[in-house]
């Protein structure tokens, strides 16, 4: 997946209003939409696309979107 | 010779509590995320001193009234909230209901995954020469568990009871079971407090989440992403499984009913097991999840509305707290 359309596609799966775009640097913890559901919504998103689950625990040290692709592994990402 | 479920009726409290009622009492609460995503509208809540008990009698009241209660002969109750710790629930239900003292009757602690179980039991139970007719009731109250600022969890769960009548039969409605368990996941849902290991502290510190929700060790605590994970793996092998043990193919299942957890959990799971969207249930639109009682609720609904008509195999699957999973396939 490009990062591009990651970022596109988690604005859109997250219903994120709060922010125009997604980058790299956004914190995942400082968005309005964040709570247990949202969380939900992740781990949807990263099963169904990359095959992985990311644990409770995972998620809850994931600071920046980037830090998030770190775990899922920067190799599955394209420019 | 085998099983057959006979009728079943349910039993919901009066009082509702409604995704409004909730934005009233905590701003951040969005009424319709909760009812787009989550599926819910509202839920029937216990009242103070109302137990599961109490709706236990009623649901099983309601069933007894088009069967003759001298024929029941073993009673088997599902619940996580006795009105004590002894005596069991199911001797009190005994009694209420004017069953006969020859009646068998226990108690099963168990949650989501409790009527998959409950059927398993009775199976076992007729099969064996023990009983010949049942009455098994599912009656659940999470909200009396629930700190009443914990929103997130008052958001998913409703309180109810369904009381189910299974007797032997000529030819088998109820298949083989797979049924498991992964205790690793105790801590993802639980209530620390009020049983042995750690008793009801009433100065239990008040612990609040990134979204303003909170909670104490005496009330419960569920981690909702954990939970997602765990159904995630378990249940698309289980239901694999399930069809395996019984000789069937995919298609040759006319429904599936899940326990109702959540439509968010519901539609993912749906997607990744591939069922087509008119072959699987998924309504917890005005009950929340009843826990061990989404499954009957649900049946008993399918069966009144003709969604499964006489024949069809249905796919039944439970799963949650422990974690504890089942599943079985019955022909209606």
């Amino acid at each position: 997946m490009t990062k591009a359309n990651f970022f596109k596609e988690m604005h859109e799966m997250l219903e994120i209003t709060s922010v125009d775009t997604i980058t790299e640097e956004t914190v995942l913890k400082e968005l309005e939409e964040y709570n247990s559901l949202f969380l939900l919504t992740i781990i949807a998103f990263i099963d169904d696309n990359f095959n992985l689950q990311l644990s409770a625990e995972q998620l809850a040290s994931v600071t920046t979107i980037k830090s998030l692709m770190e775990l899922i592994g920067l190799k599955k990402f394209e420019d | 010779m085998g099983i057959k479920i006979v009728n079943i009726e349910c039993f919901l409290p009066e009082k509702l509590f409604s995704n409004e009622d909730a934005f009233s009492l905590f701003p951040n609460f969005e009424p319709d995320k909760i009812e787009g995503k989550v599926g819910i509208r509202k839920r029937h809540i216990v009242s103070e001193n109302e137990t599961a008990l109490d709706l236990a009698i009623k649901a099983s009241e309601k069933v007894l009234e088009r069967y003759d209660k001298n024929n029941i002969d073993f009673l088997i109750l599902c619940t996580q909230s006795p009105d004590y710790y002894l005596p069991t629930s199911a001797c009190i239900l005994q009694e209420k209901l004017e069953l006969s003292t020859s009646t068998g009757a226990f108690d099963f602690n168990l949650g989501c995954s409790g009527f998959i179980y409950g059927l398993a039991i009775c199976k076992g139970l007729i099969s064996a020469g023990i009983a010949n007719n049942i009455l098994l009731v599912m009656s659940e109250t999470y909200t009396r568990h629930i700190h009443p600022k914990d929103f997130a969890n008052r958001s998913i769960f409703g309180d109810g009871a369904a009381a189910t009548i299974v007797e032997k039969s000529n030819d088998e409605h109820i298949f083989e079971f797979i049924l498991g368990t992964d205790g690793k996941g105790m801590n993802n849902l639980i209530i620390p407090n009020g049983g042995m290991r750690n008793r009801f502290n009433p100065n239990a510190e008040l612990k609040s989440d990134e979204s303003g929700n909170s909670r104490t060790d005496n009330d419960i605590y569920m981690n909702g992403p954990e939970i997602f994970n765990f159904t995630i793996k378990a249940i698309p092998s289980l239901i694999n499984q399930t069809l395996e043990k019984n000789n069937l193919k995919f298609e040759e299942i006319d429904y599936f009913i899940f326990h109702q957890a959540n439509k968010y959990m519901l539609d993912y799971l749906r997607k990744k097991i591939k069922i087509p969207a008119e072959k699987f249930y998924c309504n917890m639109l005005e009950t929340g999840n009843t826990v061990s009682a989404t499954i009957p609720i649900a049946l008993k609904d399918c069966i009144e509305s003709g969604i499964v008509k006489s024949g069809d195999k249905v796919l039944l699957c439970g799963f949650g707290v422990g974690y504890s999973y089942g599943a079985t396939i019955i022909k209606i």
